[in-house]
């Protein structure tokens, strides 16, 4: 079955806000697909279209093909999730999973069915006839996605279901979700602003700031090539070092860094001389280096912070006092790294991204 | 307003929704009211001459009331006495809502407010009528006071006001204890204890700190204890004399004896001004909004 | 002695003024009952008597008045409930403006004295040709305990969580079913205690009563005409029947909520 996610056009206005500029994107059937961004940056509002809680002021949505403009929330093939779970606090477990079905008038014996395979399915059999208040935060998870998944919705919606969960417990049902997704085949669309969950769970992450997506890719390139100031800056952690396009080679691009002299790194954008760029280096990929080698930074350290797998050095740049963050393996940490030390790092052009553009 | 109601609860329920407020507000609310208006700025005509040519707008009902002085006299009276009811029941309450929501612990709380409303779920006129069987001239509380010494001759409490007034402070004491309690129940004990730790008295405490914060719920139990007092019939009737009538009384004369239905909505008319401009004072005193009251 | 301690025992004796009070008409009233004399009082103390239950039990009038008074309750909740419950569900959904004044408006006639309700519904039902009775007390009385009931299901109503209708509309519920599934039951306890209050505060009511009543006596009516004109220490009868119940009903409520306590911390425990 085609349960592909298209929005087609969609534009969302609140009076004179735009809560979701012009957006034309398509989910594949079957996709787990993130849409990452901070609070406010429109996508719960494309959740919310998707669900048909709110109509999209221009556009349409379409799943599997269909035009959904004129189907009601309660009609479409999609169920949701929500940050707090919304479980139905008057029904027992069984009777939360069978809502679905006993207002589509499915018989009782079918709906015990269903909630008892539902119920195995989250690793929760039996508890069928308990009463929500009686579970931990973590059962009453697996029940709201059992209860979603009862009416076999060709796409799910999840609205940081996982953000009331403590961090083991978020990182196992991480494991899970995705575990879930691959058995059913279902179209999952993820809500986050968490960038692990994003990255662990989908196959496609959509990031948006300001109503507007930035970059949409699998996560590997997500992380790798990030196309935009915000995609770079928001997704994991890294260095940005702004300048002007000074030569263009291929992929290489050098950078005129001002007070930090020449900085080359690698695009994929077609960038022109002058322009404004930024140059992202991740804490990952900075090395010690001796002074006054090619691509190299000096730096006064000013507080090294044990993570256990590795140490988190934070630096100030010699040339104009811009902080950097330096990530140094465990076993390659060195004695004479101490704060207040002036050393050397740099990175390999081929693992620097340049990006046009100076802002967010 | 519609199409929000229709949008959470679909049209259907949505129409039944608006229906039952209209019908409500509409025919049970303004409709009245307006009509009980109408009727008080028209002459007290026969059946045959309504609609006729004495059928007109006139104040003739608002003058009667001005050139009786008796009845002028009650209608003060009646403010008076409500005030007075009002400010008495607020200083009896406010000790024992200030008791039940900071000091008792929630146990004692809870068996105080069950005892509290015991009383209240026993018929007004029953529990007047035991003020009537206490107060009377033959009555345990005179037996009492002359056993004390404190009095040689048996009070006429009932032929005064003051019968009324205990009688009516009785009456509608649950409607101030209520406000109020539910007022200091919100205030955060940290804050008496910041101030009594910053070295306030506690008749500072209370004025800065607790009165302050009570606000909306001494409006509120104020404006229901004074509209109950001034619009009581029955404490009056039972505990009062001939000689210290309510001003209810009056109107339900005019409509039950006197016959006379617009000469007496007229009357209740000012009663209802009366108490719409007490709200509004009272609102205007304590700076709080039609909002705030009844929370 | 110290302050405090000085405090403490001004909070007690306050209370115990307080509650001597509150519950000293209830005993006298209580008491007079009992006495063997023609007059409701405790003094002079003639004798213990049972003869005023006999009174009470043969009092024609007054089992017509209670006749009267549970039908006009039965009325008044049945018309008042779907008004208060209508107009707590307007409240809590519409926004913007003009909802202010609605509310006002709804608020009106807990602020207006019960005689001017009275009043104002006569005058307005006569236009229509209908007189007093059992019909229009009931419509009186709707007026403003309508208001009181909106007042209770709206505060349970405030604390709803709103994303419950959506989970269900992602369901698949109609709004039909999401009214009859969840939100009903959502609001059974605040219905449930409304419709209590609403049959007490009908069963009560005089003020308003007194003006629609026409020749349907009701039972409050009733006593007041009772204490008025023919004093008979009956009255006291049925005043000591209505505090049994009610003591017998606080009792309950009591027992219950200890009980339901201690299952609640049971289950906590468990």
């Amino acid at each position: 079955m085609d349960s592909s996610v298209h929005l087609d056009q969609i534009v969302m206005r609140f009076g004179d806000f735009t809560a979701v500029s012009r957006t034309d994107l398509k989910i594949e059937s079957g996709e787990f697909f993130s849409f990452l961004g901070p609070s406010g940056c429109g996508k719960t509002t494309i959740l919310n279209m998707v669900s048909g809680f709110l109509s999209p002021t221009e556009g349409a949505i379409r799943i599997g093909g269909e035009d959904m403009r004129n189907v009601p929330a309660n009609k479409r093939p999609t169920s949701m999730i929500f940050q707090n779970l919304a479980l139905f606090p008057l029904m027992t477990v069984a009777e939360n999973i069978e809502f679905g079905l006993e207002v589509r008038g499915v018989a009782r014996s079918e709906r015990k069915k269903v909630s008892d395979r539902l119920l195995n399915l989250v690793a929760l059999p039996d508890s069928g006839k308990k009463k929500v208040a009686e579970l931990s935060g973590g059962q009453k998870q697996r029940i709201a996605i059992a209860r979603a998944l009862a009416v076999e919705p060709r796409v799910l919606l999840l609205d940081e279901p996982l953000s009331a969960l403590d961090l083991k417990l978020r990182q196992h049902m991480r494991t899970e979700l995705k575990e879930i997704q691959r058995k059913t085949g279902i179209t999952f669309i993820y809500i986050t602003h968490d960038q692990g969950e994003a990255l662990t769970m989908s196959d496609r992450v959509a990031v948006m700031s300001a109503g507007k997506l930035q970059q949409v890719a699998d996560p590997m390139t997500l992380y790798r090539y990030p196309q935009t100031v915000f995609a770079a800056s928001f997704v994991g952690e890294n260095n940005k070092l702004t300048g002007k396009v000074s030569s263009v080679e291929d992929d290489r691009v050098s950078l005129d860094c001002g007070p930090l002299g020449q900085l080359t790194g690698t695009t994929r954008q077609s960038l022109k001389v002058g322009e404004e760029a930024c140059l992202f280096v991740r804490p990952e990929y900075l090395r010690r280096c001796e002074a006054d080698t090619p691509q190299s930074l000096r730096m006064t350290i000013n507080e090294l912070n044990f993570e256990g797998s590795f140490v988190m050095m934070d630096a100030r740049l010699h040339a104009n006092q811009q902080g950097v963050r330096v990530q140094l393996n465990t076993d390659a940490y060195m004695a004479d790294l101490t704060p207040g030390a002036e050393v050397s790092f740099n990175y390999q052009p081929s693992e620097a991204i340049v990006v046009g553009g100076a802002h967010v | 307003m519609f199409k929000q109601l229709c949008n959470r609860f679909g049209t259907p329920i949505s129409v039944g929704i608006a229906a039952l407020l209209l019908v409500w507000l509409i025919a049970l609310v303004i409709l009245p009211q307006l009509l009980m208006v109408d009727y008080s700025f028209r002459p007290n005509l026969l059946p045959s001459e309504i609609g006729g040519p004495k059928d007109s707008y006139s104040l003739v009902n608002y003058v009667t009331l001005f050139n009786n002085k008796i009845h002028l006299g009650i209608f003060f009276k009646t403010i008076w006495s409500s005030v007075m009811v009002t400010a008495l029941t607020l200083v009896v309450s406010y000790p024992l809502a200030f008791y039940l929501a900071k000091v008792a612990t929630p146990k004692q709380a809870a068996l105080c407010l069950l005892l509290l409303i015991i009383p209240f779920w026993i018929n007004e006129i029953l529990r007047t009528f035991s003020w009537y069987i206490i107060l009377a001239y033959n009555g345990p509380l005179n037996a009492m006071l002359q056993a004390l010494g404190l009095i040689d001759r048996p009070l006429r409490f009932l032929s005064g006001n003051g019968g009324v007034m205990v009688g009516m402070v009785y009456a509608y004491i649950l409607f101030m204890i209520f406000p109020l309690y539910n007022a200091l129940e919100s205030l955060d004990a940290n804050q008496i204890r910041a101030a009594r730790n910053l070295g306030a008295s506690w008749a500072k405490t209370h004025l800065r700190i607790i009165i302050p914060h009570a606000k909306p719920g001494i409006a509120t139990g104020c404006i229901m204890t004074f509209m109950l007092a001034a619009g009581s019939y029955a404490v009056p009737a039972l505990l009062g004399s001939p000689g210290s009538r309510w001003f209810t009384q009056i109107i339900y004369n005019w409509f039950f004896e006197g016959g006379n239905w617009n000469q007496g909505a007229a009357y209740a008319f000012l009663l209802l001004i009366l108490c719409i401009g007490f709200i509004g004072l009272v609102m205007k005193v304590f700076k709080v909004g039609l909002g705030d009251i009844a929370k | 002695m110290s302050s405090q301690s000085l405090l403490k025992w001004g909070i007690r004796a306050y209370l115990t003024l307080f509650f001597i009070y509150l519950f000293i008409p209830l005993i006298i009233m209580s008491t007079a009952t009992f006495n063997d004399s023609r007059f409701p009082t405790i003094m002079p103390w003639k004798g213990f008597t049972l003869k005023w239950f006999d009174a009470l039990w043969q009092d024609e009038g007054m089992w017509q008045a209670l006749g009267n008074s549970v039908w006009v309750a039965a009325g008044v909740m049945i018309v008042a409930l779907p008004i208060g419950v209508a107009c707590a569900l307007f409240l809590s959904t519409v926004e913007g403006k003009g909802k202010t004044f609605v509310y006002s408006l709804m608020m009106s006639p807990l602020l207006t004295p019960g005689v001017i309700i009275g009043i104002s519904t006569l005058i307005f039902w006569k236009g229509l040709d209908v007189t007093g009775g059992i019909f229009l007390t009931v419509i009186a009385q709707t007026t403003f305990i309508a208001a009181y009931i909106m007042l209770m299901v709206l505060a349970r109503l405030q604390r709803f969580d709103r994303t419950l209708e959506q989970a269900a509309l992602s369901l698949g519920a109609s709004h039909w079913q999401i009214f009859r599934r969840i939100m009903l039951p959502y609001l059974k306890p605040a219905i449930i205690s409304a419709a209590v209050i609403a049959f007490l505060q009908s069963f009560e009511n005089y003020n308003t009563t007194l003006f629609v009543k026409g020749y349907d006596t009701t039972l409050t009516v009733y006593i007041a005409s009772k204490v008025r004109t023919g004093l008979t220490p009956a009255v006291n009868a049925l005043g000591l029947v209505m505090i049994s119940i009610t003591v017998l009903l606080a009792i309950a409520y009591e027992v219950k909520r200890r009980r339901e306590e201690a299952a609640n911390s049971a289950n906590h425990d468990a």
